[in-house]
């Protein structure tokens, strides 16, 4: 429910950011998919978790609902499946488009090797890659994930400095993220020394996903499909593909 | 419509199965396809799948923030990533990923440094961070000992490396004195001769001076505590040579053992006089009663 009060040559001092999201997640979630839930919240300071949500036939209409109860205007819902497959559905609430991905390659903050640390609720900078301007889904995609995943600008918990950097970048048709921590030598807090640029230095914080947009529709969890992968091959039927395989080359022995 | 597209990508391969051959790239690829009237088809690899171009740039209107919203809202910088990552090569695109936002902050401090705002952390500045001090702990602990450990794999290389080197060296001087030896006991054996053709003449006279000009000299090396005539090769004076254990060991002698075990049995507890001992007529023999014990067995 973003607050526009502005008219067409608005000021852009009327405009305010009142994004707020709702995390939560199915029932059954592995471990790790639940660690990187939690990592999720702790990235967003304007982001409000919620308790596992019920069965999956009536998903659509349970989390609209839950959504206004809570009075967000987006969602982040990690759905689980067989504990294995993790579905990530983005949706713009009461009306706006929502996305459906599948998380591949996922790293949270807890491993040992990614060193960085920020703080926390800091807002961070996005930097996206140009090939999100090429096509119409990747700009739609781009546009919700600037809403959601960036922190309003005067929001109760965020902190002041900007001391980390997410990068969405567009590789192989799949939306890659990673979060970096910023650290540059610096003596003010409003500039940087000649040179400092330079010596610049970014190190991982995690967590780090990647997302494979499966499909995006019209309305909020449902809705008539707009877009439709045509590369996305579902987990099951890869499995099935190895399963046939495996038979094939036992019979053909 | 998820089931049955299942069904049918299932059935195609079993029928392609019967035939004895398998094609199996054809079929991971296949997605459904599905037209709805209003949508544009789009073929990508002879499929179709929705993509409502027009949709999608409906949508993207209704939620996007007005125009000239000031950037300091969005925070938000597009990167030109110039080549062609491979996915696979992760090295590649953790470069490719790094350089974005390498690129992406430095466009964007030029930014803030311009507006004039804070954006870096003074160092006194404390707040809660999102991992946790104990997780910073653990994360340098665990870079300590990576760096600990490829220090003594170094140090280890050296330590081999350098004793090969010693080895050499080592075998370089033996050499060199076997070398000298023979030098010396020929020169030796041609001063004696040279004296026998000369007819043994006066002693004063040493034709031969020895080369280095040093006559025998003690060796400085000093060993400490070890006289000249030690024959125990300087073990005598060791510390701790009191028999087989010291101190600890004498007491888990013999005596010790005798009162543990032998037929001395514990030291106390022998006799007592109590209740039951009194009354213990067992140690009373009936059969010898009548006996005379001062007659010899």
């Amino acid at each position: 429910m973003e607050n526009k009060v502005e008219e067409k040559e608005s000021d852009s001092t009327a405009f305010r950011n009142k994004e707020k999201v709702l995390v939560t997640c199915s029932r059954r979630i592995n471990y790790r998919y639940r660690h990187l839930m939690m990592n999720v919240v702790l990235l967003l300071p304007h982001c409000k978790k919620d308790n596992k949500v019920e069965s999956k036939e009536s998903k659509g209409a349970t989390l609209n609902e839950l959504v206004e109860l809570k009075g967000s205007s987006s969602c982040l819902f990690f759905e689980c499946r067989k504990q294995k497959d993790l579905y990530l559905w983005m949706a713009k609430c009461p009306n706006g488009p929502s996305v459906k991905f599948l998380v591949n390659a996922v790293h949270t903050m807890e491993e040992l090797k990614l060193t960085g640390n920020h703080l926390k609720g800091s807002r961070p900078l996005l930097t996206f890659s140009t090939n999100f301007d090429k096509d119409p889904h990747w700009k739609l995609l781009k546009e919700m994930i600037e809403q959601i995943f960036g922190t309003p600008k005067d929001q109760r918990k965020c902190k002041p400095y900007h001391d980390h950097v997410f990068v969405f970048s567009i590789v192989d048709d799949h939306i890659w993220f990673r979060n970096y921590q910023i650290s540059v030598p610096h003596n003010e807090a409003d500039k940087v020394d000649r040179g400092g640029l330079d010596k610049m230095n970014l190190v991982e914080v995690g967590p780090r996903f990647c997302l494979n947009p499966i499909k995006i529709f019209g309305g909020s969890f449902g809705g008539p499909t707009l877009y439709e992968n045509p590369f996305y091959v579902s987990p099951n039927q890869v499995k099935d593909f190895f399963h046939l395989l495996k038979l094939f080359l036992e019979a053909s022995d | 419509m998820g089931i049955l597209k299942k069904e049918l990508v299932l059935s195609n391969k079993d029928a392609v199965n019967d035939d004895g051959e398998e094609n199996p790239e054809v079929d991971i690829s296949e997605s459904e396809s599905e037209s709805e009237d209003e949508d544009v088809k789009l073929t990508e690899r002879s499929k179709t799948s929705i993509y409502n171009r027009d949709g999608l740039l409906d949508k993207l209107g209704d939620i996007s923030w007005p125009k000239d919203v000031d950037w300091r809202h969005k925070l938000s910088l597009d990167i030109n990533q110039e080549q062609e990552v491979d996915v696979n090569d992760d090295l590649a695109r953790e470069l490719a990923f790094y350089t974005q936002a390498l690129e992406g902050t430095r466009q964007a401090f030029v930014k803030f440094q311009s507006m004039q705002l804070p954006f870096l952390r003074p160092s006194d500045y404390y707040a809660e961070m999102v991992k946790t001090d104990s997780h910073m702990v653990k994360v340098k602990g665990r870079l300590l000992a990576e760096k600990r450990k490829i220090e003594e794999a170094e140090e280890r290389r050296k330590a081999r490396e350098s004793k090969k080197i010693a080895k050499e060296v080592q075998a370089q001087k033996l050499k060199e004195r076997a070398k000298q030896k023979k030098e010396e006991i020929e020169s030796v054996k041609k001063w004696r001769k040279q004296r026998q053709r000369n007819g043994f003449e006066k002693d004063d006279q040493m034709g031969l001076t020895f080369e280095d000009g040093k006559t025998f000299e003690k060796s400085t090396k000093k060993r400490p505590g070890v006289g000249p005539a030690d024959r125990s090769g300087g073990k005598a004076n060791r510390v701790g040579w009191k028999g087989k254990k010291g101190g600890a060991g004498g007491k888990k002698g013999r005596d010790f053992k005798d009162s543990k075990f032998g037929f001395g049995g514990r030291k106390g507890m022998k006799k007592q006089n109590t209740a039951e001992t009194t009354n213990d007529i067992k140690s009373f023999n009936k059969s010898n009663l009548s006996e005379n014990k001062k007659r010899k067995r």
